[in-house]
């Protein structure tokens, strides 16, 4: 019985069945985006732990493909993490070789990349829709920190487009400015683990100029980046043809 | 100047259209280097390197440049991948799978545009430019792996499995490098849009169909073969479709393609 276990858990079929899985999955989630906004729209406004607590219990049918994309992935980390235990086992009682190890360093990376996801997905903040005027103040979230916008500069291309955007803005603990830059596009501030992102801006109809922020925390983001780019490095060494047919 | 680099864009289309008909007429060139559809490549090199130059941007931004961009990396993946005799009779299929988006294209508003602030970094080019020269090797993946099913042949089949690792290893790259720009622009490496999860569906498709070829023969249920890894294959062209434009065309998403 435990054989048939680990065989199964080990299996390149396994793999594939929980692949095929995700796969159908991911698309049925991808129409239900659109087909339930009401459930789904404010999915990016929470880290995904907070979200899946309140609305995955609420409407089971439609994040039904949710629990399957779920489910398939801990399955999928499951198969990776048995099938690339075993073959280091077996690797490693006999010849080693980059080339042997390789796909393996790219499992640990997709293994590393999932938990960093994971820790970005529980223990994450979303802060969304900090709307400020020019001189405004606003508490971000629970943080203790207040951002004030102090000035607003917009340039606009001859057909309309907003070419740049910069927003001067001053973060405050307690009336104390703890940091002070100009936010742009691509081009955050961060402070402690946060992010503020400059998401949108606009005059009133009565002509006051407003820019709106979003504060994230994403605490996996740097592991993410780390296995992502190791996952990357491994797998263009891989396609470094063999030097031999053995090796 | 402007108008003047579309007589590129148009001179590479007849090219790759003469390519199109002469492989479907049965008329193969006597070597990938002396073919319409190398002539087309250099014309739009010439002419994606003249549009960049214009606009002061990767010419990756909007529907007309995504299709251009993705019919020139189709053309590239004959060259890198079919280059051989035995691997050239994938050329008729390839062929059509060029001429296709790029006549596509010319159907579509030529102006030059500038550039979002959000699409005005460096990682927009590198996410962009390495997805389609991912998407190049899907195509050039359709192509051997429908000439294995007519055909056989282990170059062939070689080809096609390189096809995918390659196509697998330029797109995984390319997400890396759109999230780290979504970071930095959005707030977040991964936002919940259609167009996100199905990037992942085509990147787990692909990871999986790496491993088709360590399951042998008649384990499990279907009979797992070369037949099938090749079906799969040729299929991917399809998911890679359906990320593509599919999404884009049918389903709201942050990215306009």
């Amino acid at each position: 019985m435990t054989r048939a276990v680990w065989r199964f858990l080990t299996s390149h079929t396994t793999c594939v069945w929980v692949g095929v899985a995700f796969c159908l999955a991911g698309a049925a989630g991808s129409l239900a985006l659109g087909r339930y906004p009401g459930v789904f729209s404010d999915m990016d406004a929470h880290v995904l732990l907070e979200w899946f607590a309140r609305k995955g219990f609420a409407a089971p049918g439609p994040t039904l493909w949710l629990y399957g994309l779920l489910l398939a992935t801990a399955l999928m980390a499951v198969n990776v993490s048995c099938c690339t235990f075993e073959r280091l086992v077996q690797i490693f009682r006999g010849h080693v070789s980059l080339r042997r190890l390789l796909p393996h360093v790219m499992h640990l990376a997709f293994l590393g990349v999932v938990f960093f996801h994971l820790v970005s997905s529980v223990n994450g903040d979303r802060i969304p829709g900090l709307r400020l005027f020019v001189g405004g103040v606003a508490p971000i979230g629970r943080t203790g920190w207040a951002l004030k916008l102090d000035r607003l500069d917009v340039t606009m291309a001859r057909e309309g487009y907003p070419r740049d955007v910069r927003a001067a803005v001053t973060l405050y603990r307690d009336r104390t400015p703890v940091a002070r830059e100009v936010v742009r596009t691509n081009d955050p501030l961060f402070h402690e683990g946060y992010g503020v992102y400059l998401k949108d801006f606009g005059p009133t109809p009565w002509g006051a100029r407003y820019a709106v922020f979003d504060a994230n925390r994403d605490p996996g983001a740097p592991g993410v980046l780390v296995f992502s780019v190791l996952f990357t490095a491994a797998n263009l060494l891989y396609l470094i043809p063999p030097r031999s047919r053995n090796a | 100047m402007q108008g003047a680099h579309l007589v590129l864009f148009w001179l590479t289309l007849v090219a790759y259209a003469t390519e199109s008909g002469l492989q479907l007429g049965g008329i193969t060139p006597k070597s990938p280097y002396r073919s319409a559809l190398f002539g087309g490549l250099l014309l739009h090199s010439l002419f994606l390197g003249l549009r960049w130059g214009l606009s002061g941007h990767a010419p990756m931004a909007g529907l007309f440049d995504s299709l251009t961009v993705f019919s020139f990396c189709s053309a590239l993946s004959a060259f890198l991948l079919c280059g051989t005799p035995e691997t050239m009779p994938a050329w008729r299929i390839l062929s059509a799978l060029v001429v296709l988006p790029q006549a596509g294209a010319a159907l579509l508003d030529k102006r030059l545009t500038p550039l979002y602030p959000a699409l005005d970094t460096p990682w927009f080019a590198a996410h962009v430019g390495l997805s389609f020269l991912g998407y190049g090797f899907f195509a050039a993946g359709l192509a051997l792996s429908w000439t294995y099913l007519r055909r056989g042949g282990e170059e062939v089949y070689r080809a096609a499995g390189s096809s995918a690792l390659y196509g697998f290893t330029a797109f995984s790259a390319g997400m890396v490098c759109g999230g780290i720009w979504a970071f930095y622009a959005w707030g977040s490496y991964w936002i919940w849009t259609p167009k996100e999860i199905w990037s992942v569906v085509l990147w787990v498709y692909f990871a999986v169909l790496t491993h088709l070829k360590f399951i042998p023969a008649g384990e499990g249920w279907p009979r797992w073969g070369r037949r099938l890894e090749m079906g799969a294959t040729a299929v991917g062209y399809f998911v890679m479709l359906a990320t593509f434009l599919g999404v884009s065309l049918l389903l709201r998403s942050s990215h306009s393609f």
